[in-house]
């Protein structure tokens, strides 16, 4: 599917994807068995993605804005493969890092140097290939000892470091950043917007999903905005960011100034 | 063919991922505790002594069989792997949610990895096994040499079954106690306190027998395995050739349901 894309080429058609809201997701026998006689009752689904369409370059740099329930999160969650569509195609080409979540996918009785294999394996790395990065992760984490104490011990800054630091270190052709960087401490931050440069620069695919204006704004060279699942505006970041304000009802930057 | 190839070479790719999480939850679970791994061994030793206390003390060897504490460890030992590997695979996609929600790996790795655990307490209690039927038998079998075989086999069954399970119970919350509420019942009818032909009634009703040994797939697992280790023979070549059947069926079947929902995964656990 993925072998007709260039490496951090992302397409998506007509993709639409519909959750239950529901407090137990999991079904039942008896559900299931009464289903048949009763209609379900609660609120009705969510369309978390309605016929949304993109095309997106390798190398672009892309935001993701909305308001909440929007369907940003839902729409990294698709790039990055993890729930499938109802209908419509999503591919991607090359090796996709994200970094949906700080500390997914992190045991917690266990160090941040033990988690750092844990995290690489889960990204099909290899013993020796994460070898040869521990060094540098740990380095850009700069958690020094931290970096032997059990995770559970850290605060949400310092998970985000080690996250990041493993997130930073893998090859990727497409970076998906949900709201994370947020927890990090402002030279962190720095650091991590350097980094993310550096992997543009060398022909990354960047996909932010922020409620940050002014990180957009700065880091993006396109902004998609959605409402309500439905892609409302696409385009060059000063437009689409102007477009985003007027549907938030925020006053625009200039004319605050 | 195509799918199967690439299956093939996602293994391969993460099978590191697969080492780690066998790993982390061999040594999780009991992580803090003074004596860490060794729980695994305690509880089924506990459990395995008060069933061989119960029936070959308390009901006085009821079969004449020779030795028969260690006749009924055997079995028990061979049927707690099979219980708990189930079992543990059962909620074992819950367990993991926070990792399926949010990252893209082969989801099989999480109910393999706990059965793999399994393996692992399942070989080092047969290695203790072994010795003790030396000291209490004076001999092994030459036959033992194929122990491997038929763990391996169970291995791959309970795998199967495993996977099974597991993706079901990520859909239905019910399987974890329907998966409690049937092992018991099979507990009994798989030949753990008897040889197969001593069942109430088997003598009277000459179709009983087989029925028992060929509509439950843990009869002829746990009668080989005994066969090897305690009898001191090999099983019959029917007995072999069902286990590898089972053994493939359980894999094939449970790889594919598996591999159909497992997409929906992330959003149902």
């Amino acid at each position: 599917m993925s072998t007709s894309l260039r490496p951090g080429e992302i397409v998506l058609e007509h993709a639409t994807r519909t959750f239950s809201v529901r407090a137990d997701r999991g079904r039942t026998l008896k559900e299931m068995l009464l289903r048949r006689r009763h209609e379900r009752v609660g609120p009705p689904p969510v369309q978390a993605l309605c016929d949304v369409n993109l095309h997106i370059e390798p190398g672009q740099t892309v935001g993701i804005v909305g308001r909440n329930g929007a369907g940003k999160s839902s729409t990294l969650r698709v790039l990055a493969g993890i729930i499938p569509l109802d209908s419509g195609t999503v591919a991607c080409g090359g090796e996709i890092v994200s970094l949906l979540e700080i500390g997914a996918g992190f045991g917690r009785d266990f160090s941040g140097r033990e988690n750092i294999y844990l995290n690489g394996a889960l990204h099909g790395l290899g013993r020796s290939q994460i070898d040869e990065r521990l060094e540098s992760i740990v380095a850009f984490s700069e958690l020094g000892h931290f970096i032997d104490a059990p995770v559970k011990t850290y605060s949400s800054g310092m998970f985000l470091r080690l996250g990041f630091a493993i997130a930073a270190h893998l090859d990727a052709d497409i970076m998906l950043i949900d709201e994370v960087l947020a927890v990090g401490d402002e030279a962190f931050q720095r650091k991590c917007l350097a980094r993310i440069a550096q992997r543009i620069e060398a022909g990354t695919t960047l996909v932010l999903v922020s409620h940050d204006a002014d990180l957009i704004e700065r880091r993006c060279e396109r902004v998609i905005v959605l409402d309500g699942g439905r892609v409302v505006c696409d385009g060059p970041a000063t437009e689409a960011m102007a477009f985003y304000h007027r549907l938030m009802g925020t006053p625009t930057p200039e004319a605050v100034g | 063919m195509a799918g199967m190839l690439s299956a093939v070479s996602e293994a391969l790719r993460y099978r590191y991922l697969f080492e780690q999480m066998v790993r982390r939850e061999l040594r999780q679970k009991y992580k803090g505790s003074v004596l860490g791994v060794l729980w695994y061994l305690v509880n089924p030793l506990v459990l395995m002594g008060a069933y061989t206390v119960m029936f070959s003390l308390v009901l006085h060897s009821p079969f004449a069989i020779h030795d028969y504490a260690l006749f009924v460890l055997v079995g028990i030992v061979v049927w707690t792997f099979f219980q708990q590997a189930i079992m543990s695979a059962t909620t074992s996609l819950l367990d993991q949610g926070a990792l399926v929600r949010k990252a893209r790996f082969p989801r099989e790795s999480i109910p393999a990895s706990v059965v793999t655990v399994q393996l692992v307490t399942f070989v080092m209690i047969m290695t203790l096994v072994c010795p003790v039927v030396f000291v209490v038998h004076g001999s092994l079998s030459a036959a033992l040499i194929e122990l491997p075989l038929y763990m391996a086999l169970l291995f791959a069954f309970a795998l199967g079954v495993g996977l099974v399970v597991s993706v079901l119970h990520a859909f239905f919350r019910d399987m974890e106690p329907i998966i409690g509420a049937a092992l018991l019942p099979w507990f009994f009818i798989t030949p753990i306190f008897f040889p197969i032909q001593r069942f109430p009634g088997a003598a009277s009703h000459p179709g009983l027998e087989p029925l028992l040994h060929w509509a439950n797939p843990m009869a002829p697992f746990v009668t080989a395995i005994r066969a090897v280790v305690f009898d001191g023979h090999s099983p019959g070549l029917a007995d072999v050739g069902y286990m590898v059947g089972a053994a493939v069926l359980a894999l094939v079947l449970g790889q594919l349901l598996f591999r159909r929902h497992a997409g929906e995964l992330a959003v149902v656990v």
